[in-house]
């Protein structure tokens, strides 16, 4: 069997360190080179992972011809360069998200993919998820009729690092937490939204630089009523990261989605409550059908243009909150 | 010591339910019962063994023996039976929304300085356990200053209405005014003032209403603090009355879920499970005791005429903000759901 090379341009993003996890464990996958501007941080990666070849300068990563496809989990302002470049030099990517923090960059993106015809996934994990994809199933087969309503939430931690300095990261909890759910929203409906509406409060951390509070509340072109509650509102001691919770209003049924609810709860003597996940592994199932789309040069489930268009969401949201006003899409 | 005497106006679905109540408090006694059909009045005199009834509420006002009205009628009929009830000088309890226009909420609250009697809104949340303990937790300080709040109640449409008033927008106002107004009354109650509404919804799937069937909306609240609220009647049948509330603050969180916090839950065949929460002294009975004794002690009831004006505002600004498709700042000043 051929294993798909792959590459991993920097480990800023918290989800880097599970997306290597995956591909140490894949047969059809390995990990070949790793990228960081932080030199601490790219030595700690290599030595978990075992990755012989690592740079400081992408573009030499991306020049090796022995690489099939990169990872790019940087900072989410530097997806931009590191990305046209990969597709320039023809690898195949999935981005983390939010694939960029400027609508015209993921544009570039997007655009600069097509053209060098290389694959571009966006790192929306959660169309992976098996209860998501579960529920999709169900949607197309009119399980609950037409949908009527969605109601989201993607609470989280706070992640720290940098997620909170918006030069690196484009905001805070709003632009790290809308992407997933109004992802989820548009592969539900199979439409897009038409208008947003959202507000930003007082923030729980009062020290940080951007938001960790945020409430959407949108329409698709078809009708269809969204919210997202995208707020950093989970404390440190909170059982668990967060969550992705969907309540689904349909004509004839509802369902709920609450993909990290599956748990056993484990308490230590003297430390608080925790809440050990047993659900589906949704960065395994991504990064596999990612290998499935490449080999047999498929669309990925969640594109660049998925992406995009889950960024313009975001961007709407804050230009609401901005502005006071609702917001009409596209921008 | 002789009984207060209490008269309950409409024999519907929440009068069943606070004459379950009533019935446990020794200091009063039912006297009377009104409803415009008859029948209805009837069978709940017998039902609860009310020695009698009415149809025609200023009969029961004209009592001397009478100190108590419980106004449990549709929304829509609230100032007009309130402040003749406080005319005649009796004590009214109202079953919430106080109206759903601001201007009969006015009058209702001038009438009760006007003849000085006691007067409160039954928003039954202020009293209901988990709320309460949810307040004090607030109140304490645990959870630090509130930041960002998520409240809903999801149900199937309540098909129990009068005439189907509730689906008449210029009767109920739906179920944000009718329904939602619990959870915003308990946020204002425990967060403080609302500054700013914005709301989305609409008749979404009851083909024969006319009044909004889902209703969500983002709250600005003066002191920078945001809610989230969501009002559904368009819950599939047999779907379990659902309630949610977290508040997230400087300092912690707090959730409450009544899905997931019941002491009771029955299985049958063929029937949706029924969770139960079956506390001695229920949230109605508190509600009510503490209104009578309001009248014994003399004291303020805790939910005001302003009180609960104030809320009325805040769901008519959600109102006013689907019509109107944009953030709407409060204090209102017009009328939402005109005559």
């Amino acid at each position: 069997m051929r294993k798909m090379r792959f590459g991993i341009i920097s480990f800023a993003h918290i989800h880097a360190w599970g997306y290597a996890n995956v591909l140490k464990e894949l047969e059809n996958a390995e990990l070949v080179a790793i990228y960081d501007d932080d030199r601490q941080r790219l030595l700690k990666a290599a030595e978990r992972f075992g990755v012989k070849n690592v740079y400081d300068d992408y573009e030499k990563l991306l020049s090796r011809d022995d690489i099939d496809a990169v990872i790019i989990t940087s900072e989410n302002a530097k997806h931009v360069d590191q990305a046209i470049s990969a597709a320039e030099h023809g690898k195949h990517m999935i981005v983390e998200k939010p694939i960029a923090v400027r609508l015209d960059d993921a544009d570039k993106m997007v655009n600069v993919a097509k053209k060098h015809d290389v694959k571009f996934q966006t790192a929306f994990v959660m169309r992976y998820h098996d209860a998501t994809l579960t529920v999709k199933k169900m949607l197309e087969e009119g399980n609950i009729g037409d949908i009527l309503v969605i109601t989201t939430t993607n609470h989280g931690k706070y992640p720290d690092l940098w997620f909170a300095e918006p030069e690196l990261s484009g905001g805070g909890s709003m632009i790290d937490h809308t992407v997933h759910t109004a992802d989820l929203m548009r592969w539900y409906t199979k439409d897009e939204v038409a208008e947003v509406y959202a507000i930003i409060g007082e923030k729980i951390r009062k020290e940080l630089k951007a938001e960790d509070t945020g409430l959407i509340s949108l329409k698709f072109r078809n009708g269809v009523v969204g919210s997202i509650d995208c707020s950093w509102s989970r404390h440190d001691t909170w059982p668990i990261w967060g969550d992705v919770w969907l309540g689904i209003i349909g004509t004839e049924g509802y369902i709920v989605i609450d993909a990290f609810r599956p748990n056993v709860e484990l308490v230590v003597k003297g430390k608080p409550l925790v809440w050990q996940y047993f659900g589906s592994n949704a960065d395994k199932n991504m990064i596999l059908d990612f290998i499935r789309v490449v080999d047999e040069d498929l669309e990925p489930r969640a594109s660049g243009w998925d992406g995009r268009q889950a960024l313009e969401i975001t961007l709407a949201a804050y230009k609401s909150a901005n502005s006071g006003m609702v917001i009409k899409l596209p921008l | 010591m002789t009984k207060l005497g209490v008269a309950v106006i409409g024999a519907g679905f929440i009068s069943k339910i606070h004459l379950e109540a009533w019935k446990r408090i020794e200091e009063i006694e039912v006297k009377a019962i009104v409803d415009l059909e008859e029948e209805r009045a009837r069978n709940y005199s017998q039902l609860f063994k009310i020695p009698s009834f009415y149809t025609d509420y200023i009969k029961v006002l004209e009592r001397s023996d009478i100190d108590i009205i419980d106004v449990c009628t549709p929304t829509y009929t609230h100032a007009q039976i309130s402040v003749d009830a406080m005319s005649y000088s009796k004590n009214v309890l109202l079953e919430k929304p106080i109206s759903i226009r601001l201007e009969e909420a006015d009058e209702i609250i001038k009438a009760s300085e006007k003849y000085d009697v006691k007067f409160m809104v039954a928003h039954c949340l202020r009293f209901w356990p988990e709320y309460k303990v949810a307040k004090n937790i607030v109140e304490r300080g645990d959870i630090g200053d509130p930041r960002v709040a998520r409240a809903y109640r999801l149900s199937p449409y309540p098909d129990w209405s009068w005439q189907s008033w509730l689906k008449d927008f210029s009767k109920s106002g739906g179920v944000f005014v009718d329904m939602s107004i619990h959870d915003v009354d308990f946020l204002r109650w425990t967060i403080g003032d609302v500054e700013e509404v914005y709301a989305r919804g609409g008749v979404l799937k009851t083909k024969d209403a006319s009044s909004y069937d889902y209703v969500h909306a983002l709250l600005k609240f003066k002191n920078g603090a945001i809610a989230y609220v969501e009002g559904s009647w368009i819950q599939p049948k047999n779907f379990p009355f659902t309630t949610y509330l977290e508040i997230v603050g400087t300092n912690g969180i707090l959730k409450v879920d009544n899905q997931t916090t019941s002491s009771v839950t029955v299985f049958k065949e063929n029937v949706a499970p029924i969770s139960l929460n079956p506390v001695g002294e229920d949230a109605y009975f508190l509600e009510i005791k503490h209104f009578v004794d309001s009248i014994i002690k003399d004291y303020k009831p805790m939910i005001s005429g302003i009180e609960a004006r104030k809320s009325l505002e805040v769901v008519l600004a959600g109102v006013k903000s689907i019509l109107e498709n944009k953030p709407v700042k409060l204090p209102l000043t017009e009328e939402v759901i005109n005559k």
